[in-house]
């Protein structure tokens, strides 16, 4: 097939040079009909307005959205430092409508402060435009926003869990999913909130006791498939105590012996981390020294599940706000409707 | 290799597109590309010019088209209905048939539907001597084939030739359509019955002038009807009620009135089915079927119908004919208000405690249009109690429906009762512990403190439009702070400054200011006020507290002061140019200034408006 194709193109490219010439003036005004993404706007703003609307970009903009965004977050640290006030999200896994709930139940950005703890893509039908939304937030308000590195940013479980696949569909081929996991190398993995409160996507390692060894790791890569790196975006907190197999079959579980010795190197008051399913949306757990948070509600489309964000005040005071899956308009949120094809 | 490929094609598609690479796109060994390609087929037309369109595309088309994959297949067919022009404009454009009904004869529906659009679309280009020599054939040979699923497509294909053929055609036609209506297959029957309604309509358009009734055909389509009716599976029996209701509306239209009886009659039968998708489809189009009978009598007739699709034990249909109710009981009470009152009301009080909550939401969001109906005393007596007992379902949008739709009771007995009766139950969903039911209610405050008057607004409501600022939810308390600027429309600016200005200055005094929230929320609601006060009041009393806020130790705070001062300077430039120089510019230098870049950056634009006005 490859060969094919190879032969396909020299022949193409020869025959139709001499032609090309006499044909580009009658192509360029041809409109172009692909309908996929390529409503093009010039402006970072431009690109916040679109996507607010859940019309994702052309793959050009996805491009250049991208480059810019390798150039403000490759310069995070690997522990990006985060003040208060901020409000702490967790996995959204690309249920954009709910993301826009979470902006009416929070305030909007710029004017509330905002962490995202990773998982934007997978699962959800809007995964191009959550993760594009978030990251030209990014761009456009640094200081108002972090994104961290969830364990579904990265090339391999974006293969799995519908990521790739709604890249190929939306644009035809793999290379906004390309654009996109070359990007998600760069991004921070860990937040530490006015020294405080530490805020990752999964949970501890065995390999890392203190803040400073996170501060070592080179974070710019792949996920791997083992190792601190992996760990951070991995594990999750159990009730029994020491460190566990996970059953994920990455990262460890850890118990409150673990979270204890953690929290006191470091001199923090709370773990805040998200990765699990939780009904209320946010759980607490370790006697509070660990809290797992989800802004997915009903997860899937059909968990059922509350989400929840956490908004830390500037004296340090905890809120949580939860919410349920938004209303769209001309959906109704009755749950037993006569399908179409039945009538 | 592949990937590289896919650059090139990526990469040029925004400006040339090498035709013979698109060609070979066509032929391509992934589907994606494929389809891609499909795509700019018309751009490949366009480069090729329409002769080479004619003699090379097309066939090349109608031979590679009909063994491809059917998303590749879809969208030749969507493509192919544009082709008109590239092929040579009208006089070719039966070119395009030959290939598109191969692609009508395949069996997946989305292809199949996609070819029949397509070949309507083209049919719009063809004199009326191609229609009959080109198009009639066609559709002929796919409702004589032996596959149901030509029939389906040619049931589709009816519409655009029945009233552009001689006469002696259009009676073949039409006893065609009779073959296909009453076809072997369920699904040809099906399709048949769901385009009969509009073939009915466009016969009614051309044909209801006395001298060409006789065109219409009546008998051939009171057969089809008759026929659907007397179906034996009812996801075809179910269709006819759109049938009936076209064949009503031509006979209103030439206002003969001598098949009313019978077609009532099939009317009543198809209320009473057996089964409940049949008697779902009278549900759902009971107005409608009232209207065009067009007669009181039958009206009247159809209400122990009515009455008995509201007590139907399959709640789909009692949720039907709940979004019903407003428009049929209108017809009811013009000709006798009495039995809305005595028959009907009953019933929905009875509906309002459905088991099913699908039901009571449908008609939480109806209810409230049989007000205007039942007038005054009779909407006090009777249906507010209903209102009543369903702001307090325990179904989050029973109560939504119900708030959202109160206006129309507030226009019939006026704002004084409807707040006395059902303001223990509004004040009660002010604190819901949804956000969008205490939305809801906001919503409806400028309303009601329009008509309420200050004295009785403020002591009833008052107190709950400050709360609403403090609310978790942002959006509530962002509604909280556009809804005190209506009420300072309605209130005047002494009432504001007294019972808002006054109540957010208070709030400083307490810890909650310690909370950015809380003060963010006193600078938006601030920077509300200032459009709807006079200049004097946002100086001296507005003014201040924004002002306050500048130091602010929160940027995001900061940076809102930046953009409130513009609105400040705004206000005061007409009357006090001083303050804007003295004052607020400084102030906006000096946040210029400020650590943060985003509080730089609303600083640096309102500075930079707030210099244009100074120089105008």
């Amino acid at each position: 097939m490859d060969l094919d194709s190879d032969i396909q193109m020299e022949d193409a490219v020869e025959q139709t040079q001499a032609e090309q010439a006499e044909k580009a003036s009658i192509l360029s005004q041809v409109p172009i009909s692909i309908t996929d993404p390529t409503t093009q706007r010039d402006t970072l703003d431009g690109w916040i307005e679109q996507l607010s609307q859940c019309k994702p970009l052309s793959e050009n903009s996805v491009k250049q959205l991208c480059a810019m965004a390798i150039e403000v977050v490759k310069d995070e640290q690997n522990v990006q430092p985060v003040q208060v006030p901020v409000t702490i999200c967790g996995d959204i896994h690309g249920q954009f409508h709910d993301l826009m709930e979470l902006f009416k139940i929070g305030g909007p950005c710029p004017d509330t402060n905002y962490l995202f703890m990773g998982d934007y893509v997978d699962r959800g039908y809007y995964s191009v435009e959550t993760v594009s939304y978030l990251v030209a937030m990014k761009i456009r308000y640094p200081r108002r926003i972090t994104i961290l590195r969830g364990n579904h940013e990265s090339r391999q479980i974006t293969q799995v869990y519908g990521f790739y696949d709604e890249c190929f569909r939306k644009y035809g081929s793999a290379n906004v999913w390309k654009i996109f996991t070359d990007l998600f190398d760069y991004f921070p993995i860990t937040a530490l909130v006015e020294n405080s409160i530490f805020c990752l996507h999964g949970g501890l390692s065995p390999m890392i006791e203190t803040i400073d060894q996170v501060r070592e790791l080179n974070r710019i890569q792949e996920v791997p498939h083992e190792g601190p790196m992996c760990d951070l975006l991995w594990s999750d907190p159990d009730d029994r105590g020491g460190w566990g197999i996970s059953p994920r079959g990455a990262g460890f579980t850890f118990g409150q012996d673990i979270s204890e010795q953690f929290n006191h190197t470091n001199g923090l008051s709370l773990v805040a981390r998200a990765h699990q399913l939780v009904m209320e949306g946010y759980s607490w757990s370790h006697q509070d020294l660990v809290v797992t948070i989800f802004s997915a509600p009903n997860y899937c489309y059909r968990c059922g599940n509350q989400a929840a964000i956490m908004e830390v005040d500037e004296n340090h005071n905890r809120n949580f706000l939860q919410y349920d899956p938004s209303v769209r308009p001309g959906e109704p949120t009755v749950t037993r409707k006569t399908p179409d094809y039945f009538l | 290799m592949e990937s590289s490929n896919q650059d090139v094609l990526n990469s040029s598609s925004e400006e040339l597109y090498p035709i013979a690479l698109l060609m070979d796109e066509l032929r391509h060994d992934d589907v994606a590309s494929r389809v891609q390609a499909m795509k700019r087929l018309d751009t490949i037309a366009i480069a090729l010019g329409q002769e080479r369109t004619r003699k090379e595309l097309i066939p090349f088309l109608e031979d590679v088209i009909p063994e491809d994959e059917d998303e590749v297949i879809a969208i030749a067919a969507e493509e192919l209905g544009k082709f008109v022009p590239y092929v040579g404009g009208a006089e070719h454009a039966s070119l395009l048939m030959p290939v598109l009904e191969k692609i009508a004869a395949c069996e997946e529906p989305i292809v199949r539907d996609k070819a029949v659009e397509s070949l309507n679309t083209i049919s719009d280009s063809l004199t009326d001597s191609q229609i009959e020599q080109d198009f009639v054939p066609l559709l002929q040979r796919l409702a004589k084939e032996r596959w149901f699923s030509l029939h389906i497509a040619a049931t589709g294909l009816f519409r655009s030739a029945i009233t552009r053929v001689p006469s002696e055609i259009r009676l073949e036609l039409l006893k065609l359509y009779g073959e296909l209506i009453q076809d072997d297959s369920p699904m040809v029957r099906k399709a048949s019955a769901t385009h009969l309604p509009e073939l009915i309509d466009i016969l009614a358009q051309h044909f209801s002038t006395p001298d060409r009734i006789n065109e219409f055909h009546w008998d051939l389509v009171t057969s089809m009807y008759e026929s659907l009716v007397n179906d034996n599976q009812d996801s075809v029996k179910f269709l006819s009620v759109d049938v009936l209701i076209s064949i009503l509306l031509f006979l209103r239209h030439i206002k003969e009135t001598s098949h009313s009886e019978d077609l009532f009659k099939s009317l009543i039968t198809l209320a009473n089915d057996p089964s409940w998708r049949v008697r779902y489809m009278v549900a759902d189009r009971f107005e409608r079927l009232a209207v065009n009978f067009n007669d009181e009598q039958f009206t009247l007739k159809l209400v122990p119908n009515a009455i008995s699709l509201m007590k139907d034990n399959e709640a789909e249909v009692r949720k039907a004919i709940a979004k019903q109710l407003p428009g049929f009981c209108k017809l009811v009470g013009e000709s006798d208000p009495s039995l809305v009152l005595n028959d009907i009301v009953p019933v929905v009080s009875q509906l309002s405690m459905d088991e099913s909550e699908t039901v009571r939401s449908a008609l939480a969001s109806e209810v409230t249009g049989l007000a205007p109906i039942l007038g005054k005393e009779a909407t006090i007596q009777h249906l507010l109690p209903i209102f009543v007992e369903m702001l307090k379902d325990e179904f989050s949008e029973v109560r939504l429906n119900i708030i959202s739709n109160l206006q129309l009771v507030n226009e019939v007995i006026g704002i004084q009762l409807l707040s006395e009766s059902l303001l223990p139950a509004i004040t009660a969903l002010a604190n819901d512990k949804l956000w969008r039911v205490r939305l809801a209610i906001i919503e409806q405050i400028p309303l009601l403190a329009k008509q309420l008057g200050v004295a009785f607004f403020d002591e009833a409501l008052g107190q709950l439009c400050m709360e609403w600022l403090w609310d978790p939810v942002y959006s509530i308390r962002e509604a909280a702070v556009v809804n005190l600027q209506s009420l300072t429309k309605f209130f005047g600016e002494e009432w504001c400054k007294v019972e808002l200005i006054k109540r957010i200055q208070f709030k400083k005094e307490t810890k909650d200011f310690e909370n950015f929230i809380c003060r963010i929320t006193c600078l938006f609601a601030f920077t509300k006020l200032i459009p709807v006060v006079t200049p004097e009041t946002v100086a001296t009393e507005l003014y201040p507290l924004i002002n306050d806020l500048r130091n602010d130790h929160v940027p995001n705070i900061r940076f809102n002061v930046a953009k409130s001062l513009l609105n400040v300077a705004q206000k005061l430039i007409g009357t006090d140019r001083n303050f804007v120089t003295e004052k607020i510019k400084p102030t906006l230098e000096s946040l210029c200034n400020d650590e943060d870049t985003d509080v730089k950056y609303f600083a640096e634009k309102s500075l930079h408006s707030v210099d244009e006005l100074l120089e105008k």
